[in-house]
């Protein structure tokens, strides 16, 4: 063989390896940006097993088929649960790792000053922090699927009217209470625009800390004002010390709506109530029982890492990265030559209509779609309900399980 | 003895040029200069600590409420009344003081002290906290936001950490500098002694009340400064900015550091916070929590083994080589 033929087979052959190379499918790394450590821990290391499991499955199912199959790898980072480490963790993450889109962060206190350096180094976030004000502030990069906390407010209420009407049951007069943190500052505001939509009266309003350690004053409060309904979006300890103050007191309303509230229809709850949480019900950006193969095959599979079903953290998280995949996916229609240049990523994002798919199955409405604030206007909290001691999905009507009890069994008149 | 002090100041002159130089070196990589600027920031925190609690001996457990109460001044100034940042940290500044005035003169004046002292500091903290959550017009549950911009000088808003980072290394000089100056006038020996011990300092005629009240308004003033600039990092302010968990790390960090020796805090904090967050960033998303174990691990080790702060480590090599 010549000199130069053996060059010629050699770069032949070079050429083989590097075009094998480029063709093997790539791996694209998404960021977990969650607060494991700290007192929201819990939520957030649920929400990073719930992308996990969503990777796996998106995975397996052959990644993203219009970018060649490339497969995800989820890298992630404790964003602890101060704006120092939350920055400094997204600045790391994002320096080290170049993650085509973070998924996090939970708090929303925490979200502001990271939103910011997504936004400087455009790249999508996909946020799960629920307080409205997060897409009021103008940030370009940032989506979030699911309900914002207002929605989950009116949800509480457009339920209410719903079987009141329903169940020929008149409700004028409401109660609208929460914990004055953010979140419940947001639900408590949707709650009421969609109460003076309904033209409902609001007769009393109280925020109240969520670590307060006597509820009678406001329970009399309340009572004292004769609502039909109270909506309430506690947090865990306050809603038990409600329900039981309530309960004790023996005038009880003709019914208590929870909105946004761990505390009213959580295992956790029920466990600690015991029958006091009866018909008690609770609002979710995510339905466990929605019953469809995919969700089933997530909730059988969280359950089997964890021993529970998934809670709100882990199940927005699941859709949020099957939303990202579909995302990246149309990306890879739209411009075949740039896929995950990060204007075209949002192009794809804002042009987004999924109405079938793993991450419809396991949303809790019939499609996401984002508005140029990054909202998702067809998104919708579902209601569940406390029956004998088990929590059931009873609105949308569509989607219910079970019949609500509506009005409470044992409500007293004034 | 002038020769020493001559060196020392070369060294801390170089040292100085070294930090100022430091971004360069990194200037491309946004996580470095955030890093870097964090550091600062809880070296300034560290070291105004020290005058308190290291110098006069008080376990003080309050830097996030002069924190707290600089960041809330400096975006409220700027929301209300379009004020700058620049002229709103100084006022930062002054209310701190001002309310560590307030706070301060009827303790030193009732004699509350030691462990009474360290509980009634660490509840101004959650005080204000509530104060401020329930003050709807400054406060209230939600976050309220700086403007954002991608550089402006007059809010004070860079999308660059590299401007934060060298207002932050200014302040940091002005705090030791003003920690040195104070360790070596008549103030500074009052502080020793009365952390020595304060009965026999007062029995020797040292204005035990005056003194102290000194020390914690020039402490509040320099974190009231700081409290400021957070807000304008961080882009907004919230009320967990008055937050238990800042106020006892500075403590931590300080005591850790060697008390009352000027560059200890300041060396305790660029070590451990700098390690800290290596190893958060090396570890945390993995071994879940296992970096907050470590971390712990070290303050123990080092509480143990050298009682009397890092900074001794130091002065033990010096005074060998000596």
């Amino acid at each position: 063989m010549s000199r130069s033929r053996l060059v010629l087979v050699l770069m032949l052959g070079l050429l083989v390896v590097v075009s094998g190379v480029f063709a093997a499918p790539k791996q694209l790394v998404v960021g977990c940006l969650e607060p494991l450590t700290g007192s929201y821990a819990v939520f957030g290391t649920e929400a990073k097993i719930g992308m996990e499991i969503a990777i796996q499955h998106i995975n397996a199912a052959g990644g993203i088929k219009s970018l060649g199959g490339a497969t995800l790898k989820l890298v992630a980072e404790d964003c602890g649960e101060s704006p120092d480490t939350a920055k400094l963790s997204a600045e790391s993450l994002i320096s080290k790792n170049k993650p085509v889109a973070i998924l996090g962060l939970y708090i929303s206190r925490l979200t502001i000053p990271v939103s910011e350096v997504t936004d400087r180094n455009k790249v999508i976030l996909v946020a799960d922090a629920l307080a409205d004000n997060l897409t009021q502030i103008g940030r370009r990069y940032l989506f979030r699927p699911s309900a914002n906390a207002g929605q989950y407010g009116a949800s509480a209420v457009e339920f209410v009217v719903d079987i009141a009407k329903k169940k020929g049951v008149a409700v004028n007069r409401v109660a609208i209470i929460n914990e004055d943190s953010s979140f419940g500052h947001s639900v408590a505001m949707g709650a009421v625009n969609a109460a003076l939509k309904n033209k409902l009266t609001i007769v009393y309003q109280k925020e109240y800390p969520y670590d307060l350690s006597d509820a009678t004053a406001i329970v009399s409060d309340i009572v004292a004002a004769k609502p039909d309904v109270v909506f309430h979006c506690p947090y865990f300890m306050d809603a038990i010390l409600f329900a039981k103050t309530i309960r004790e007191g023996g005038r009880i309303p003709k019914f208590v709506a929870g909105m946004g509230a761990c505390g009213y229809a959580d295992a956790n709850s029920i466990e600690s109530m015991g029958d006091t949480d009866n018909f008690y019900t609770n609002t979710y950006g995510y339905n466990p029982e929605k019953d469809n193969a995919a969700n089933k095959k997530f909730v059988a599979d969280f359950k089997a890492k964890t021993g529970h079903i998934p809670s709100d953290a882990p199940g927005m998280n699941y859709y949020a990265m099957w939303v990202l995949k579909e995302a990246l996916e149309l990306s890879g229609k739209l411009f075949p030559k740039d896929p995950l240049k990060p204007d075209n990523l949002r192009e794809a994002f804002l042009k987004l209509e999924i109405t079938s798919g793993p991450a419809v199955d396991t949303f809790p409405s019939a499609s996401i779609r984002f508005n140029s604030t990054g909202d998702n206007p067809d998104a919708k909290a579902v209601v569940m309900q406390v029956l004998d001691g088990q929590t059931r999905v009873v609105w949308p009507f569509e989607t219910a399980q079970a019949q609500a009890v509506f009005p409470r069994p044992d409500a007293s008149k004034y | 003895m002038r020769r020493n002090s001559r060196g020392s100041w070369l060294l801390a002159i170089a040292l100085a040029a070294v930090a100022a130089a430091l971004p360069l070196a990194f200037l491309r990589n946004q996580y470095n200069l955030i890093l870097l600027t964090t550091v600062a920031l809880y070296g300034v925190l560290t070291s105004a600590w020290n005058i308190i609690g290291g110098m006069a001996g008080q376990l003080d457990l309050s830097a996030g409420a002069y924190l707290g109460l600089g960041a809330y001044t400096t975006a409220t100034l700027l929301l209300r009344w379009n004020i700058t940042p620049w002229v709103g940290m100084f006022a930062g500044g002054v209310v701190a003081m001002g309310f560590a005035f307030l706070v301060g003169f009827p303790l030193f004046r009732f004699r509350i002290r030691e462990v009474w002292y360290a509980l009634s500091s660490s509840a101004l903290v959650v005080v204000l906290q509530v104060v401020f959550l329930l003050w709807k017009q400054v406060g209230g549950p939600m976050e309220r936001l700086l403007p954002s911009a991608s550089f402006s000088l007059y809010n004070l808003r860079f999308q660059s950490y590299l401007p934060y980072y060298y207002i932050m290394l200014v302040l940091l000089l002005a705090t030791l500098f003003i920690a040195y100056r104070i360790r070596t006038r008549r103030l500074g020996y009052y502080l020793l002694a009365l952390g020595d011990n304060e009965d026999a300092a007062e029995v020797l005629g040292v204005d035990a009340r005056g003194s102290k009240l000194k020390a914690l308004v020039i402490y509040a003033f320099l974190v009231g400064i700081t409290g400021g600039l957070y807000a304008c990092i961080y882009g907004f302010v919230h009320t967990s900015f008055f937050s238990p968990t800042i106020s006892m790390e500075v403590a931590i960090l300080g005591i850790v550091g060697g008390l009352g020796i000027i560059y200890g805090p300041l060396l305790a904090t660029v070590i451990l916070v700098t390690g800290r967050e290596l190893l958060r960033a090396g570890l945390g998303g993995r071994l879940q929590s296992l970096y907050l174990v470590i971390y712990a691990v070290v303050l123990i080790l080092i509480a143990l083994l050298r009682p009397r702060g890092l900074a001794s480590l130091l002065g033990a090599w010096r005074k060998e080589r000596r």
